[in-house]
Formats: structure tokens, sequence, C-alpha cells
């Protein structure tokens, strides 16, 4: 069986450090993976290679069955792989439709002149994905406002909207709890799995252990560039190697 | 002293179609020095290279008008590409986000590009030698005309035209297309572009393509209004368009309009009290007075960046 995601032996040297060492992981279609991990255990790094960001100094990553290697962001971005960021990116000056409507022309099939003339012919195409994704972070009365005056919640669920227009196939996730009030987490909770209900694949990057541990069917660890732990939630909280990894203690 | 004395008037002509001229070269300046946020200083040149792109096929063919204006529209498409991969592509080598971030990185283009523009002048000088070249008498836009109490010439008009033409069409461009978005996700978050599928390369090429088109058109169209061109035709204009920039708030297409007119107004009913030699203290005044009293520009704050 094919994965949509394959990582085969993945590793990323940046000088001296290998952020990421010898990596093999997957993700199936329709599956809700968390990526979890102390801090410098090269979450971010493993994330860039998938978006092409960074390239590889070893091994391979296959997206659908096409490997990813060496491509640049935005032509991964085209095969369905869409992200959200732990410090937002969303475009400060501009209305929270346009900020959405960007997801949608990037991902969009052009041909040479559509640069020009395509946004009246395909504006219902744009404006269509951009009112479902707005609808869907339930941001549409707030369209015609500038990003850069929501409150941080709100910047969040735009930048999801904004990925959602792209109609990625495989959604990462990095950190969107960060920064959120206990109320507000589990609202995202709800959200995210919503969002897995409709079929979408996820990977959620993540510090808060609760949120991973409660929606995501499997959790792949992560500790000094290696993978040291993939399983199931309940198998990865008795997991000795995870604990040590997060405590420090000889388990 | 009546203020609406014909010779104010007049006045007030002439210095509507001098700004008219500092707006043509500060749209395209707009759009790639403060929409897309990198310094460029050899637009200028982009604009003397329009004006000679337009004088030689007028040399060597003499064909009609708008196949002069079309050949300064390729040339400054294909100068606003040649700069773009020469000055200011090799600084984007680097794509993390610390270089992003970083201040030197933007800022190195202001050399690069001046090192450009320098290049380019003195390569004009050696072919086409530092004297004024004037234009063929047919080919001059300054018939005369008369509006009520004020003469105009036919110039002010094309200007004029050309001018609402290329702000219209930008302002269409930069909300209606999609590279217009993609112009602006990208001037506001490269890397968040990136991600969303743009393709940043092409935006970037894109847009000194169509800014350097609108700057070669606005050196040929001023050439054949003056009846001058020589290689350091773009360097006063193109000050006098940095400064309608600063002034109307550095992003700000609009913005940088209204102020290239009040500069233009300014300039040509400051000579009424002074010589006219003095003229240009008056946009170096604004400029101070600008930045001192209105630091984000008369029509910058709280604005998008269009």
């Amino acid at each position: 069986m094919t994965h949509l995601l394959e990582i085969e032996n993945a590793s990323r040297r940046f000088g001296g450090v290998l952020a990421v060492n010898d990596v093999t992981a997957h993700v199936d279609e329709g599956e809700l993976v968390g990526l979890i991990g102390p801090n410098g255990a090269g979450k971010t790094t493993l994330f860039n290679l998938i978006s092409g960001f960074t390239p590889l100094s070893a091994g391979t990553v296959r997206f659908a069955g096409t490997p990813i290697n060496g491509l640049r962001t935005n032509r991964v971005a085209r095969l369905g792989i869409s992200r959200t960021f732990q410090n937002l990116r969303v475009f400060p000056n501009m209305s929270v439709f346009d900020n959405v409507s960007v997801g949608a022309v990037g991902t969009l099939p052009q041909g040479p002149l559509d640069a020009l003339f395509g946004a009246a012919k395909r504006a219902d195409a744009i404006s269509e994905r951009t009112w479902a994704a707005l609808e869907a972070v339930g941001l549409t009365h707030v369209a015609d406002e500038l990003a850069a005056n929501l409150p941080y919640g709100r910047r969040k669920y735009l930048e999801i909207a904004r990925a959602l227009a792209m109609q990625p196939r495989f959604l990462i996730l990095d950190e969107p709890a960060a920064g959120l009030n206990d109320t507000e987490t589990r609202e995202l909770a709800a959200f995210i799995k919503r969002l897995h209900g409709q079929g979408l694949t996820i990977m959620l990057v993540e510090h808060d252990m609760n949120l991973v541990m409660s929606i995501c069917q499997r959790v792949l660890v992560l500790a000094t560039g290696r993978k040291i732990a993939d399983g199931p939630p309940e198998v990865i909280r008795q997991d000795p190697a995870v604990l040590e990894a997060y405590l420090g203690v000889d388990a | 002293m009546d203020l609406f004395d014909p010779y104010y008037l007049q006045q007030l002509a002439i210095g509507l179609s001098l700004g008219m001229t500092y707006a043509l070269m500060a749209i395209g300046f707009t759009l790639i020095f403060g929409v897309l946020n990198v310094v460029n200083f050899a637009h200028g040149e982009i604009y003397t290279l329009g004006a000679f792109a337009g004088l030689v096929l007028i040399t060597a063919a003499a064909p009609p008008i708008a196949a002069v204006v079309f050949a300064a529209l390729a040339i400054g498409a294909f100068a606003g590409f040649s700069l773009e991969r020469l000055a200011f592509k090799p600084f984007r080598r680097f794509t993390d986000e610390a270089s992003l971030k970083s201040r030197a990185m933007r800022e190195s283009t202001l050399l690069s590009s001046l090192a450009v523009s320098i290049v380019v002048r003195e390569a004009l000088e050696i072919v086409f030698g530092s004297q004024m070249r004037s234009v063929p008498f047919e080919y001059l836009i300054n018939t005369p005309v008369r509006v009520g109490p004020v003469i105009l010439v036919t110039g002010d008009f094309i200007i004029l035209g050309v001018a609402a033409a290329m702000l219209i069409g930008l302002q269409y461009l930069l909300t209606r297309t999609r590279i217009g978005l993609s112009i602006r996700a990208v001037s506001n978050n490269p890397l968040g572009a990136k991600y969303v599928g743009i393709d940043t390369d092409r935006t970037i090429i894109m847009t000194f393509v169509v800014g350097s088109m609108m700057g070669a058109a606005a050196g040929i169209l001023v050439g054949l209004y003056y009846g001058a061109i020589f290689p350091a035709m773009g360097f006063v204009p193109g000050i006098k368009a940095f400064v309608a920039m600063v002034m109307g708030g550095l992003s700000s297409i609009p913005g940088a309009v209204i102020c290239a007119l009040i500069l233009g107004i300014s300039e040509s009913m400051a000579t009424t009290f002074v010589s006219s030699g003095w003229s240009d203290m008056v946009a170096y005044g604004f400029l101070i007075l600008t930045l001192i009293f209105f630091p984000n520009g008369l029509f910058g704050a709280g604005r998008e960046r269009v």
C-alpha cells in the first residue's frame, strides 16, 4: 500500500548539526497525526523538508508517490501540501477576503495569460473557494476587515482559512494552540476534529500534549533529530523512550 | 495682487504639467520601490533608456508616434527584467528567515541598483555623447492649445491621459487580477506567499517589468514633450519621483501622484518669487518637512500598500 506522505531515511545537516537524522515515517490518506518532541528535536526542520523549504541532505520525501526532493516551496504547495505557521504569516495589509483568495489563486491552474486576465474569467472559482474557506472558520462577517485589525486568535483561523482555500490534500498545522487560552484551545481541538471528519489529512505539531493526545490517532515523537516513537497516543504516553526524552530520567 | 490674474493661472497650468511629468515617473517608481519594498535607484535610467529607444527608432525609421511609444515599452520591459536579474535576484539567494528580515540584505539593492544606474548612464554617454539630442520637430508634442486664459500644449493632455490611464490600470491590476493579488501578497509577506503556492520570483519579475514599462513610457513622453533627450535626463525626475513617493507615504501610488502634482505646482509657483535655479530647493524642502512632521507620509498611515 502506498502512503500519502512517505519520508524515507530523511536527514538534514546544518554544518555539524544533524537536525534531522535518518527519519523514516509516513502519513496515510485521512489520518490525523501528531508530531511532538522536546525543543530542538527537529520538528520544524522536518516540516521544512516536507514543504520543500529546506533541501534534504539525504533520503527522500514522496507525496502521493511523487518525490518532492528539490522542488521549490510554491511547487510543493501546488501539489497539495499546505501549512500554517507558528508565528503567523498572514498578509497584514490586505483584507481578510484577499488574504484567503491568495490561497485560491496560488493553487488554481493557470496559463500564461491568466496572470493578467484570468482573474475575471475565474473570479467565480476564486471567490467560491474563498467564501467556502471563510465559512469553514467562521470569518465571513469580517471579510472586508484588514487582517492586521483582527485579534490574534482570529488571525490563526484566518491562516487556516487561507490554507483551506488551497484545497490541500495534506494540511500541516504548526503549533496552532500556541498563545491560545484553554477555552480557545478546546474550540481549536473541536475545529481540527471537524476538518479531519471532512476527510482532510492533517499533521499537527504541538507543544500542548493534551491537545495532541486527545485528538490525534497516531503520534510521532522526535528527539535530537531521531524518531524515537510512533504509535497511538495511549502507547506513546507509556513509552519509556518518550518519557526519558521529555523528562530526562532513566526509565 | 490678484491671485486670479491670468499670470498665476498660467503658472498653475505649467506647474500641473510639470507635476504630471513627475507623476508619470513616480507611478512606476512607487510600484517597485514602495509596493515591492525594495530600493531601486535605477528607475531614472529606465526612463532614459525609454527615451533613447524612442529617439533611435525615430532617427532610423521615422515611424508613427505609436510605434515609438511601443518601442519604449518593449525596451522598458526588457530593461526591467534585466535589472531585476542583475541587481536584485542575487540578493535573494538566501531565503532563510534571518536574511529575509535583514535590513542589510534589502538595502544592499540600494547600492547594486545605483551601480547599474551609473553603468547605464555612462554607457549611454559613450554611445550617444553627453550633450542633449533634439527630437525632430514633427515628433514634438508641444503644439499650443488655448484653454480660456491659459495656454497649454498637446503634450499636457497626452501626459495627463497617460498618467490617468496608468493609475487606473495599475489600480485594476493590483486589486482585480491574480498578478496583483500575488504582488500584494509578496509585498506583505514573501515567505507566506511562497507557502500558499505563489511563485515569488515570477511575481517580482512581473512587478519590475510592469513598473519599468511605465518608467520607459514616461521617459519617451517627457522627451517628446521637452524635445531634449540626454543620458542624465533621468536623474532630476528620479529625485522628484522619490520625493513624491516619500511624501505620499512610500507605498501609496495615488498618494505619490498627488504629491507629484503638489511638487510641480509649488516649483512653478516658486519661480515667481525666487530665481528658477532655486526651484529644486522646493522639492528638498518638502522632503525635509515631510520627514519631520509626517514621518508616515501624507497618505501613508494605516493604508494598504497599493
